[in-house]
């Protein structure tokens, strides 16, 4: 962890000179999503996070391809089978000029299940016993069981000052009262689905940023977005739409910046005994069902032309996908050949499980959770009918499709899913391990996937505290259920940013966040 | 006058009532918020405690008791996305609509009204050709594709007007407004015309039909062989014979305007409660949504009430009876 530091150390520094020559200037940005609150420990929802992180600083930081770096914490070492211990950076103070201890972090981990709410932060904390304090710069975490992914829960764990109060309310936090932080700006003023208003804290401990200044304004519409771009109100957008992307590229008053993001579109084939939705051969239900057989899975995957996805319906926003994760992710596979396309062998395989002319099935999908998902959702039922398969495609809203997913009522979905921690267990553990309420996996396996084999692998991985070993085991478990088709990866999705010609300089992050602190204007 | 206000309030009641049952069946067969909000990584345990916490594993009928006691008390609810309470989250948004929907209802009703009068007056003449040509367009254009050109012509090309957004805010009578200022003006003025095409367009067409007929009627006859100069026929008899007809249709627009101005809203970037109450819909922010709805139904029968009270006004035959 020593390395981590100073590599850290370094980056202030490089900051901190950078800094006086960059002139005070300000930043309009407009962002298609912000905050629900202000306060810190009320939802995990990516918008809430992004806005929060300029004003609250979060125990340990993620970089732009979400792998850990120092935050608050400036170091953390397992010290036993159940206990992490974490060392705080010294000398950082709270925008109210109280100094912050570690005593502010406990403060923080049990104030968290009192006040998160539908979008819970408990899950960030839900391996943690008890928290003791050792001294004022020492955090002694005890986890029930062991919990290797402590570190990487930890960095959405924001720290209010211990005398905010349990009690606190969120209209406290919403009026500035309470939003208190040690991040690198100052809480002005912020109104739901309005402005955030922020100003530079110069005693930031990672170095004063370059704006004074910072309105982070929500524009959901697209088009709207675009709009304020181009007319000059704002100087930087999230989220352009693949049909500007190109004439944006082209024009030379502005400038676009491009990411791989964690989102990958995923079909998920029920692999149940009874199949929620029949399928079905001239009306008539077949016996059994098709999807159980791993040859029918691979003719599905084999049918999918990956890089028409994302050359043609994506319009080159994307990357075709081989895994559940995008590359350099915690326990992404390197074995894993990229996919293929090959129809003539698809047909083959279908023939083979005994379905020489395909079969008739319902496919689910979004229309709304992402870029792309429903656009997506309609050329791969065209890739499969050409396989001989009668699809029918649906497209739902989240608000539909999600609670139905939920009670399982849909034989074969596509949607997307986004390794939010950047590692193989919030992913894998989720959607492909056995559903196990007991150790809190397969939550969201709607699918009915199991295998004894691939949850041995994993389950042996979340028992490895040492990273390198850790790591191994979940690149297996990757292996084993990408090669099992227990999902079916199709394209990573892109995020694009655009802001006007010349004006700043930023790195594209994997996580879609918009970090104004990390963005420094053109020299 | 008594009977009949004391009947609205009746029947006002009832329809509150019923659309609170509507809109809490409707909502509950949607589904689980939880399903919808919860981060992926939760566990199960996480899934049902909220559940719990938020009472959304009773039956149906113990939650909507629940909900009407909490609203005899005067609760309607808290956000499950914001943590604010509903009737604040509302209010905080409200005037911004207002004075939007305002400004266009006047826009609309200024140049509307005018123009159909005309067009009825002369039916035969190029200019009353032209009205109802563009009257057309006025309700047949979509709202969303007109917001955009005006939004590319007046914000993007000339760079007269911004692009969106809803600008200073000053203070009108203790109200926040935007009206109160310059730079407010420069933001409602585009969105305004937006939403105002739609009613203008109907504003014309009824007044102009009103017109027509009225020009045929004795009454008319008899004042122009009495002599009387056109613009008093105009103004002082016909306007005020047609008018049941554009007021009824004026407070019907009003009402949806103030409560569903969404597409504009949107486009413009506008702090609304139209794009609110979508925002809570894609969410399933359950207490925003039945609450508002059955704000809206409260404004719909206020509004309904208010426009009775215009028609006795307007014409003495109509009486305010019970039942009425």
């Amino acid at each position: 962890m020593k390395r981590l530091t100073l590599k850290s150390a370094v980056a202030a520094l490089a900051l901190m000179a950078a800094a006086p020559t960059a002139m005070a200037a300000d930043l309009v940005v407009g962002l298609r999503a912000g905050p629900d609150s202000i306060d810190p420990h009320w939802s995990t929802v990516g918008s809430q996070v992004e806005a929060l992180r300029h004003v609250f600083d979060t125990l340990i930081d993620v970089d732009e391809k979400l792998q850990l770096k120092p935050g608050l914490a400036a170091s953390w070492t397992a010290i036993d089978d159940t206990t992490w211990e974490f060392k705080m950076r010294e000398g950082v103070t709270f925008h109210d000029g109280t100094p912050f201890t570690a005593e502010d972090a406990k403060f923080s981990i049990e104030r968290i299940p009192e006040v998160t709410g539908p979008m819970p932060m408990t899950l960030y904390t839900k391996y943690v016993d008890s928290v003791e304090v050792v001294d004022d710069y020492t955090l002694h975490v005890k986890t029930k069981g062991m919990a290797p992914s402590l570190p990487n829960d930890f960095t959405r764990l924001f720290v209010v000052p211990s005398e905010t109060g349990m009690e606190a309310r969120n209209e406290e936090f919403n009026s500035g009262e309470k939003a208190i932080g040690t991040g690198p700006y100052t809480f002005v003023s912020w109104q739901p689905k309005g402005d955030l208003v922020l100003k530079r804290n110069d005693d930031y401990w990672g170095g004063a940023t370059a704006w004074e200044n910072v309105i982070r304004r929500e524009i959901p519409e697209d088009a709207s977005r675009v709009a304020a771009l181009r007319s000059g109100e704002v100087d930087l957008i999230n989220y352009v739409p693949a049909s500007d992307y190109l004439a944006m590229k082209n024009d030379g008053g502005i400038d676009t910046f491009l990411s791989d993001s964690v989102y990958i579109l995923n079909i998920a084939p029920s692999v149940k005994d009874e199949e929620p939705q029949p399928i079905t051969i001239n009306g008539e239900p077949v016996d059994g069902n098709p999807l159980q057989d791993l040859r029918v899975r691979k003719a599905l995957d084999l049918a999918i032309n990956r890089q028409v996805l994302v050359d043609v319906v994506l319009e080159g926003l994307g990357t075709p996908a081989n895994q559940l994760m995008p590359e350099g992710f915690f326990g992404y596979s390197d074995e894993l050949g990229e996919r293929e396309y090959d129809i003539e062998k698809a047909k083959a395989l279908l023939a083979e499980a005994g379905y020489p002319n395909g079969f008739e099935i319902d496919f689910t999908c979004t229309n709304n959770r992402v870029p792309g998902d429903s656009v997506v959702c309609e050329a791969l039922a065209q890739m499969w009918s050409r396989l001989g398969l009668t699809v029918n495609a649906q497209a739902l809203n989240g608000t539909v499709f999600f609670p139905a997913a939920a009670r399982e009522e849909y034989t074969m979905t596509m949607s997307a899913w986004g390794t939010l921690t950047g590692e193989a267990a919030y992913t894998y553990g989720a959607l492909t391990h056995t559903k196990d309420a007991e150790k809190g996996f397969g939550n969201f396996n709607r699918s009915g996937y199991s295998n004894p084999e691939f949850d041995r692998v994993f389950g042996e991985g979340a028992q490895t505290l040492d990273p390198e070993a850790r790591k191994k085991l979940y690149e297996q478990a990757s292996f084993i259920a990408m090669e099992d088709r227990a999902l079916i990866p199709t394209v990573i999705l892109q995020t694009v940013w655009a802001a006007d010609a010349g004006k700043l300089d930023m790195t594209a992050r994997v996580d879609q966040e918009t970090r104004t602190y990390a963005i420094t204007p053109t020299q | 006058m008594l009977s009949f206000f004391i009947t609205r309030i009746a029947q006002a009641i009832v329809v509150v009532f019923a659309m609170s049952v509507i809109v809490f069946v409707g909502v509950y067969a949607i589904g689980n918020p939880i399903d919808v909000m919860i981060d992926p990584g939760a566990t199960q345990e996480i899934r049902q405690k909220l559940i719990e916490q938020y009472g959304l594993d009773q039956p149906l009928i113990q939650q909507y008791w629940t909900f009407l006691s909490n609203v005899a008390h005067g609760d309607l609810g808290t956000s499950m996305v914001y943590n604010i309470s509903v009737v604040d989250l509302v209010f905080s948004r409200f005037p911004a609509t207002l004075e939007l929907v305002l400004v266009s209802v006047c826009i609309a009703t200024c140049v509307g009204i005018p123009a159909g009068l005309w067009a009825g007056y002369r039916p035969n003449s190029i200019g009353a050709k032209l009205i109802m040509a563009l009257s057309v367009l006025g309700f047949s254009v979509p709202t969303f594709w007109i917001g955009m050109l005006l939004i590319m012509g007046f914000a993007v090309e000339l760079g007269l007007l911004p692009s969106g957004g809803r600008g200073d805010v000053g203070s009108l009578l203790g109200l926040p407004t935007s009206l109160a200022t310059l730079d407010g003006w420069s933001h409602v003025i585009l969105p305004a015309i937006n939403l105002s095409l739609f009613k203008m367009g109907l504003m014309i067409r009824l007044t102009r039909a009103g017109m027509v007929e009225a020009m045929g009627t004795d009454y008319v006859k008899f004042a122009r062989a009495q002599g009387l100069p056109d613009r008093q026929i105009v103004f002082q008899h016909i306007l005020r014979n047609i008018s049941i007809p554009i007021v009824t249709v004026f407070g019907l627009e009003l009402g949806s305007t103030l409560a569903f101005a969404v597409v504009t809203e949107s486009v413009f970037n506008w702090p609304g409660v139209g794009k609110l109450i979508i925002d809570s819909i894609l969410q399933l922010d359950r207490p925003v949504m039945v609450s508002y709805l059955i704000m809206v139904v409260i404004l719909f029968v206020l509004i309904n009430l208010v426009v009775d009270l215009v028609y006795a006004r307007l014409d003495p035959r109509v009486r305010l009876k019970g039942g009425a």
